[in-house]
């Protein structure tokens, strides 16, 4: 080899490892980013809360003073109350406002079994005052029976202030007035689990009876090659194009059922029409995987075309359509532009199928496109999106190397 | 007796005249084999018996087979899929279905409609020993059929053509794949089978053909040279190119 070639070769190997290294470090930062970030603010809470925090009025029935003993776990910032046993702390949101937080109950304090008085469905019932609620105001008795208030809305504006006072004058607590935390994603992970489930009920059965169409069924000619180029090219449409014809045109077909809003199932005849082409595509090449000699060998054996195709070929094809699904899957968890549009951007703590509500990406975009711009959240629903993405690209490399030793036979 | 009477068969793929001006007879209850070196269009005629051809476009064919005497197979009125199970294929490489090998026996008289359990397990104990698979697999019928060995995969392939008791087994080289202790077995299969089917074999091997058949049909290049019995095909053969194949001077 003389020098010139030599050099040649080093520069064109490390122009290849210097992108790949480029690449996954990219990757890598991205992934360490989000984990970082987002690690911290993860938690069961954060999956199982509202987003929108709640207002409660709960009322204790004048429950009387008591003796409790202080939690082992006693810090600096946190102030316990020995007569209704249960601890308060000092607090700012992400608005910077201020905040009490409860941070223990005992086992037997009286805050167990409060009623709710606040008007609406959960009137009347039970309640016990969860950790982190945040502390609006304690109506308690005095000594002389006078119903006094403490809290942010009451005289005393810290933990401390309001503990001390409760401690030295209160005989028993009549009501509190609390927030729950919000913060939390449920509605939007039970949104988005919704429209999975519509957006395949549609797109599978369109899908593969197109694919199966396409490709056992039809001949080969101008016209099924112009649908099969046709789809091709859906695939490369932006989503936000699938948005806008979402809301201008779709949404004649959701009006039919009564729906005047943005919508989930909105959203899920937009995805629908998006996977077209992924789940057509898929499934096509499942077909093309399922060996001729098979085909043969059914119709040889007197069964007819349909037999042939629902018998022999489409369980032969199931690891791949199932493929489809999961890619489906993750496509519609990712999709954050044309949903925009077709399901609006407000967070549903109960999200329905007739009302518009967020997906988890949305969601980011939500929390993100405010005055205040939540980066703790933000990163922590990416992390569950990145998360589940990962599973089910997992899945799918899992069940193509299957698929493919099955017939390497 | 005969079971498929040819007359003047012509057939193009495209512009390819892959089977020129054919006419001959196929006698019942014995073995007929097709040879000749490839691309002679011996495959291409034994798909006419079961209109397989049928499934590649742009595929054009004149004139008759008759079947039975009387029934012109392509006329509009005869049901293909009828034809299919009175006409069995057997195909070059095994080609059993991903599921146990008595779903794969079934798999004809299910699609027929039959769903009496006992019939249908008494069919396939019938059509396995009649393959010679029975006593292999017996106890063994909910295995997949994609663990036998090739030779028990193309057996349980002829099982599951016998199943449907069709009158004419056509056999598109079904011994290539195999080694050469599967192939005695099928060969002597095919002797069994002749008693109550007619096989019509498309085979590379001379010898295969010399053993087996009891006629012979030697294509080239689309055209039937020379058919007859095998003994006259093989010993006293009238055409010069039948000769030099059967000697070996090309193919």
């Amino acid at each position: 080899m003389n020098k010139a070639r030599r050099r040649k070769d080093i520069m064109r190997t490390s122009v290849t490892w210097i992108s790949a290294s480029l690449a996954v470090l990219v990757l890598t930062s991205i992934f360490v980013f989000v984990f970082k970030r987002g690690a911290g603010t993860f938690s069961w809470s954060m999956l199982k809360d509202d987003y929108w925090s709640k207002n409660y009025l709960v009322a204790f029935g004048d429950v009387a003073a008591n003796d409790f003993a202080p939690p082992d776990t006693d810090s600096e910032d946190e102030f316990f109350s020995r007569k209704f046993g249960f601890g308060l702390a000092d607090s700012v949101d992400k608005e910077n406002n201020q905040l009490m937080l409860v941070t223990t109950v005992s086992a037997l304090s009286p805050l167990h079994e409060g009623t709710i008085t606040t008007a609406g469905p959960d009137q009347g019932k039970v309640m016990a005052i969860p950790l982190n609620a945040r502390i609006r105001r304690i109506d308690y008795l005095d000594q002389e029976n006078n119903v006094k208030s403490t809290g942010l809305l009451g005289q005393d504006h810290s933990a401390e202030g309001a503990i001390e006072r409760l401690e030295q004058e209160a005989t028993a607590i009549r009501e509190i007035y609390f927030q729950s935390t919000g913060g939390g994603i449920r509605g939007s992970i039970i949104a988005t689990l919704m429209l999975i489930g519509l957006t395949l009920l549609f797109s599978l059965p369109l899908g593969i009876s197109a694919a199966i169409y396409l490709h056992e069924v039809a001949p080969r000619n101008k016209v099924t090659d112009w649908i099969r180029a046709a789809v091709e090219m859906l695939a490369g449409v932006p989503s936000i194009i699938f948005g806008l014809m979402g809301v201008s045109m779709l949404f004649r077909v959701t009006n039919l059922f009564g729906i005047t809003t943005q919508s989930v199932l909105l959203g899920s005849f937009t995805m629908t029409i998006m996977l077209l082409p992924l789940i057509m595509r898929q499934t096509e090449e499942a077909l093309i995987v399922v060996p001729g000699s098979l085909r043969m060998a059914s119709l040889s054996l007197g069964a007819s075309t349909t037999q042939t195709i629902f018998k022999v070929v489409l369980p032969n094809a199931l690891p791949g359509i199932l493929s489809a699904t999961l890619l489906s899957m993750s496509r519609i968890i990712g999709e954050s532009a044309a949903l925009i549009f077709t399901m609006g951007t407000a967070i549903s703590d109960s999200p329905k199928i007739s009302q518009g509500a967020t997906t988890l990406a949305v969601h980011i975009w939500t929390v993100m496109a405010g005055e205040q711009p939540n980066f703790e959240l933000a990163t922590a629903i990416s992390l569950l999106i990145l998360v589940l993405v990962l599973g089910l690209n997992v899945t799918v490399k899992l069940l193509t190397y299957r698929i493919n030793k099955k017939w390497q036979v | 007796m005969l079971a498929f009477k040819v007359e003047n068969l012509n057939l193009w793929y495209e512009d390819n005249h892959a089977l020129i001006d054919v006419s001959m007879d196929v006698p019942r209850n014995q073995v007929t084999a097709l040879i000749g070196p490839s691309g002679c269009g011996k495959s291409t005629l034994l798909r006419c018996f079961n209109r397989m051809n049928d499934l590649i476009p742009k595929t054009k064919i004149t004139g008759k087979i008759l079947m039975k005497g009387d029934v012109e197979i392509r006329d509009p009125s005869v049901d293909v899929v009828k034809l299919r199970t009175d006409v069995g294929m057997v195909f070059q490489s095994p080609n059993p279905f991903p599921m146990s090998i008595f779903d794969n026996v079934a798999y004809g008289l299910r699609c027929q409609g039959i769903k009496d359990k006992k019939q249908l397990s008494a069919t396939v104990e019938r059509s396995l020993r009649q393959a010679a698979l029975w006593d292999e697999v017996k106890d063994s019928l909910q295995r997949n059929a994609l663990k036998l060995s090739g030779g028990q995969q193309q057996r349980l392939c002829i099982a599951r053509a016998i199943a449907l008791e069709p009158s004419v087994l056509l056999m598109d080289e079904p011994t290539s794949a195999l080694d050469p202790i599967a192939t005695a077995k099928i060969e002597d299969l095919m002797q069994s089978l002749k008693q109550m089917y007619t096989i019509v074999i498309v085979t590379h091997s001379m010898s295969q053909a010399a053993r087996i058949s009891d006629q012979t049909a030697f294509f080239l290049l689309g055209e039937l040279i020379e058919a007859g019995p095998t003994a006259e095909i093989f010993q006293v053969p009238k055409d010069k190119r039948t000769e030099d194949y059967i000697s070996g001077k090309f193919g």
